[in-house]
This record gives structure tokens, sequence and C-alpha cells, in this order.
């Protein structure tokens, strides 16, 4: 079933400094989403990836274009069916509310009532594996993986549509990545959760996404079937971001710029 | 070159002494690229910081002796430690844009490497960075964080050191300029009979860069092993990343 249709996005910025130049940010962007689907998005940074993140959550308008939500009908809601897991997280929780208190204001807001209350955020915390003795810390009290966990209960407590996770895994170490790559994983199939993911790693997002779209300079280069792309990539710049991933670039390949 | 044999360091927080890390012992030697991988929090900066004593003795007790070229830095005077840090052992720290005065442009570093802008230009050329002419004209905070940390390099590589030490050198920079970052390391060590030490938790970066690689968790380092020794440790601790990176890498969606 057909979630979100993003259909030709264009976005561009206006740089007054440098004699209002015109920056194309986003060119004529269009894709699919099915419920259900975990996307990749990945490319270089500066290719447009979180603008694109934005513009779809509506937090950015575009030039032109539309973003189209098939949302669950019947659904009465107070919050963005579209909901992001920002990068800098630690900027998103407030760092002087207890967790718990943060939590219940999103299940208020998504409709539970009073007495329900309680049993949605032990639900909610233990479905991202936030420890309960944290319950009652505030947003600087804890760790910058701890965070994240409590940014994303927070998001599942309004229960969205759709969740774009905005580079979730950089400055984590392996251990970490694999369970938040394994979480997502998780609660895609047990709230059949559509995720829109976001990283300049392609290593996880094999891991992770069924479908992948490659970005370079705000266009699409390739897109498709995540292990298609990957084991037999059709452009170069694709072949190119494999390569470089396996660390394994001439300096001439790293030099020599790559066409759309 | 660098014989590390630091039994303990200290964190004296009030009365209480506690201890960060214990039995740190390697030896560095030229013309290699050794690694000290670890998770966050592990103390992987404070082991740098303690090899040049750089964490600031009113909290920090360093138990031992660093030989660097025969010398004990650990005993040397101020002053000296100063000129092997400027000359010697050059560190590139994880945060960029902390590592420059803001109120000076990117000519005030230039000017203090002594080096002619020629040679300059080359390493800027190579990393992909804007001429020495315009970049001299600015100022660090006009930098992308990217940008800030491979000029960090750059200038670190302008002192040309015996032993450079990286800190994260791959966090918040794409595949390309990671690309690029590890050619040079190897060329630095390779044609100047240079070492460098990298503190990292990116196990893909260390096993790509590095001649031998040791493992930090708990406080305590594994010893250093070659990437392919490595990848076979029965050490308990490392066979779990090892799974773990085996794990994301190999799986598909």
């Amino acid at each position: 079933m057909l979630l979100l249709k993003v259909e030709n996005i264009s976005y561009s910025v206006t740089v007054k400094e440098e004699r209002k130049k015109q920056f194309e940010i986003l060119k004529n962007v269009s894709f699919k989403v099915l419920s259900g689907e975990i996307i990749g998005i990945c490319g270089e940074s500066g290719g447009g990836k979180s603008t694109l993140a934005k513009v779809i959550a509506g937090l950015i308008k575009p030039d032109s274009g539309k973003i189209i939500l098939d949302s669950v009908p019947g659904k009465e809601r107070k919050s963005s069916p579209i909901q992001i897991l920002f990068q800098n997280h630690e900027e998103v929780l407030n760092p002087y509310r207890k967790i718990q208190s943060i939590i219940d204001e999103a299940l208020k807001i998504s409709g539970v009532d009073r007495s329900s209350i309680e049993n949605g955020r032990e639900k909610v915390l233990s479905s991202v594996g936030f420890p309960e003795e944290l319950y009652n810390r505030r947003g600087m009290e804890l760790s910058g993986g701890e965070q994240q966990r409590a940014a994303l209960a927070r998001i599942l407590a309004v229960k969205p549509d759709l969740l774009i996770l905005d580079e979730p895994f950089s400055a984590q170490d392996v251990e970490s990545q694999l369970n938040l790559v394994n979480l997502f994983k998780r609660l895609n199939k047990e709230f059949n959760l559509t995720m829109i993911c976001i990283s300049h790693d392609l290593r996880i997002l094999r891991n992770l996404a069924n479908r992948v779209i490659i970005l370079k300079d705000g266009e699409i280069v390739e897109s498709g079937i995540t292990k298609e792309v990957f084991d037999n990539p059709q452009k170069d710049y694709t072949k190119f971001l494999l390569s470089a991933e396996s660390l394994e670039l001439t300096y001439e390949e790293i030099k020599t710029p790559i066409k759309n | 070159m660098l014989i590390v044999d630091i039994n303990s360091v200290l964190l004296i927080d009030w009365e209480k002494r506690k201890t960060i890390l214990q039995n740190l012992k390697f030896d560095i030697d030229r013309g290699k690229v050794f690694t000290i991988l670890g998770k966050n929090g592990t103390g992987k900066s404070t082991l740098i910081k303690s090899l040049t004593v750089l964490l600031p003795s009113e909290h920090y007790v360093v138990e031992g002796k660093v030989l660097f070229d025969g010398t004990d830095l650990l005993k040397s005077s101020e002053d000296k430690l100063r000129e092997t840090r400027k000359h010697k052992i050059r560190y590139v720290f994880q945060d960029a844009h902390g590592s420059f005065d803001p109120l000076k442009k990117i000519k005030y570093y230039f000017d203090l490497s002594n080096v002619s802008p020629l040679k300059i230009e080359e390493l800027l050329h190579f990393f992909l960075l804007p001429p020495y002419k315009k970049l001299s004209a600015l100022h660090s905070y006009e930098l992308s964080g990217g940008m800030a940390q491979r000029l960090l390099i750059v200038l670190a590589l302008l002192a040309n050191p015996d032993l450079l030490i990286l800190d994260e050198p791959t966090s918040g920079v794409d595949y390309a300029v990671m690309n690029l970052i590890l050619l040079k390391i190897k060329n630095f060590v390779r044609d100047n009979d240079k070492s460098v030490l990298i503190v990292t938790q990116d196990i893909n970066f260390a096993l790509k860069s590095s001649d031998y690689i040791a493992y930090l968790s708990d406080g305590k380092l594994s010893r250093f092993y070659t990437p392919e020794d490595l990848i076979i440790s029965t050490d308990i601790a490392i066979k779990n990343i090892i799974e773990s990176f085996k794990e994301l890498s190999n799986a598909s969606a």
C-alpha cells in the first residue's frame, strides 16, 4: 500500500553574501514509499539528504512539488504524522525535564487518557530499550545513546505513520550501531512502522533498508532494491561511494568529479 | 621512538582517587601506523593526553614513564614539553573548531609553521581545501567542521613531526575525505620514516589504516595486534566488536 508520494520536489536558497546567488539544494526529486518499508537515502555531505527529510516532514516548504501522505483514515491527531529523529538529539530533549514527563506529555498529545498513561509510558520506553531506572533522569543526565533512545520513545508515543531517521548512527561504535539497527528492524516489524533512514553509511543501509536512494547534489542518481543497487551499481557515483566506503579509492579517483 | 610505560592514570576528584587507565605499556616504532580502538568514554583521549602531560595536574596523576628518544616526557620541563608538542609530537584533536583561536585569521597559523606558501599550497591542494591565499584571509569559524579538521591535519603535517597523534580522525568527515586521510597517513609514514598513533572507534578505518591495533576497554589496553590477528583474536571484548562489525557488514535487509 502506498504511504507517501514525493513529487518533483525542488528547493533552492539564495545566498546574500554571494551576490544573491541561487543554490539548488534539491532538484526535481520524486519517489514513492510503501507502507511498512524501510527506505535508505544515502550520499555525501551536502548532497541534500537532511533538507529532503525536512521537506518531507513539512519543516521546509519546497519551491515546487508535492508531498502526499496517505495517512491512516479516521485518525484524528494533534501531532504530525511524519516525525524526524534528529541527528543532534541532545538539542531536541529538554535538558532540565525528566524523561518520564517528556514521554507523558507526548502520550497526552496522542490522545492517551490519563488512566492509561503509566501503561503507555512503560510500553514505549521499554520498546526502545530505555531502562526503567532512568525514567526520572533529566535530559542532561543521560549519555548520547540514552538521549537518542528517549527521543525515539517520545516520537513513538505520538504514533507516527512515517518515521524519518537523520544520520542515527553517526558517532557510535559498531556494537551500538548494530543494536540500533536491530532496534529499528524490530520497531518496523512490531508496529509496521514505515521508515526513511538517512545515512552516509552504506554498510548499515545494506543491513537495514529494503530500498535505497542515492542522492548527489540534490538529484536522485540511482534507486532500487538495496541489495541489487549495491551488488550491481549502474551509476559511476554509486560505484564511487562503494569504493570510498571500502577505503580503496586512489587519489585520482577522489579528485576526479563524477557527473550525475 | 616512543616507549610508553605508564602504570596508571588517576583522576583526583576532591579527596578521592580513581584509576582511569592502568598498565599502558607499548612501544611506538618508526615507519608504522598504530591504532588504539575503543568505544566512547573508554579514555582514549585521556590516554593520548597522558603521553605529553596534557592532562591538568590538579585533576590527574600519571604514574610511570614515557620515553621519547630517551627522555622521560613526564619529568620534562614545561618549555621542553611545549617544544616537543610543537615540533616532534603533533596532535590533531577531535574538536577541530576548538583548536583554533577564533580571533586569528588562518594566515596566523600558516606563518607559525615557518613553511613556504608553495609547500603549504601543495598540502592544501591534496586535501581539497581552498588555495593558500583564499584560506589565509578566513577565520576558523568561517570553515565547515570537515574543512577545519582537514586544515588541522595540514598544519600538523607542516611541522613534519616524528609522531602524529590523531584523535577520531574520521568522525564527521565523509568517505572521500576519509580516503584522503588514509592515503596521506600511509605516505607520511612510508616516505619519511615517521609514526602515526590513532585513537578511534572506527574499526573499518583502523583495519584499513593500521600496522598494529590495540583495544582499550575498562581502562585496560590489550596488546597490539596486526589487523589480520585482531580479527581472529580470542580476547572476548575484541571478539565481540569484530562479531558486531561482521554482522553489520554482512547482513542484508
